[in-house]
């Protein structure tokens, strides 16, 4: 937490960050997406193995369907990617001579690995297969 | 971007962003382990990717029991997976909570309000503890 100056949430926007405000912002979007996924679930679960109430079954039509999971998908791979990056820039700061070509490189280890399987499942959801 | 280095003089702020490094790097191995295991366990053909997925993310034999998978008892159901689970989920809670915490303290800054929301933040991680606990060791009500 920053002291002392406080810039407005809108303002904070229009910083321009380029790919390093991109990777903060999407670590932060998908840390807090991975958070509401879990939470959500093991409240889920909870209701309904324990209590046996319908708030279950509306929560889990939600996390079942195939976009939460494509976006499931997305926060989990990047969260982890970029985790990963960021704990070896933290631990040997040498290497951020070379941040920029890391970023790079995680968005090129990022793209195939989330785009196959969530292709795979949009093409099965818009035909009909799983739901 | 920049790395997030602790705040100066609290040693609580500094082993917290120690423990979201480590632990970070310690739930990749423990769901890599995980799947392994189901693999060498047997899983290897009768897993498809989804059910691969869903035991890399939690290992209790109930999370993959859909999928078709004859005898998930005697190698996948015993206590030590409720233990590695429940170890997993600790983990993964702190790791969690800790960063909406310091999402929210990015965010709010009336003091009032910043006690309310973090006392909001630590009663949901009880919870959800609890909550996982009950499912894990089946203690239901």
């Amino acid at each position: 937490m920053f002291q002392g100056r406080h810039v407005g949430y809108l303002e904070g926007l229009r910083y321009k960050g380029r790919e390093n405000m991109l990777a903060w912002a999407l670590h932060r979007i998908t840390g807090l997406g991975i958070l509401f996924f879990v939470g959500t679930h093991v409240i889920a679960a909870f209701f309904l193995n324990a209590i046996g109430d319908t708030i279950s079954t509306a929560l889990t039509v939600l996390y079942e369907s195939t976009l939460t999971q494509i976006f499931v998908y997305f926060c989990v791979l990047y969260h982890a990617l970029n985790g990963l990056r960021l704990i070896v820039e933290d631990f040997w700061p040498p290497l951020l001579r070379y941040h920029r070509e890391l970023l790079w490189f995680q968005w090129l280890v990022f793209l195939p690995i989330f785009g196959l399987p969530a292709f795979l499942m949009l093409t099965s959801f818009l035909s009909g297969g799983a739901h | 971007m920049r790395s997030r280095y602790p705040a100066q003089g609290s040693a609580l702020e500094y082993y917290l962003w120690l423990f979201t490094r480590l632990s970070g790097v310690l739930m990749l191995f423990i769901g890599a382990f995980g799947i392994v295991y189901a693999n060498l366990a047997g899983g290897r053909t009768l897993m498809d990717m989804p059910t691969q997925y869903r035991w890399a993310f939690f290992p209790i034999y109930w999370h993959v029991q859909n999928s078709d998978i004859p005898d998930v008892f005697p190698a996948w159901s015993n206590s030590f997976w409720q233990v590695y689970g429940m170890v997993f989920l600790f983990v993964a809670a702190v790791h969690g909570f800790n960063g909406l915490r310091i999402v929210v303290e990015d965010y709010v800054h009336r003091p009032f309000l910043l006690i309310f929301a973090k006392g909001l933040i630590f009663v949901l991680f009880l919870f959800t503890l609890i909550a996982s606990a009950v499912i894990v060791f089946e203690l239901f009500l």
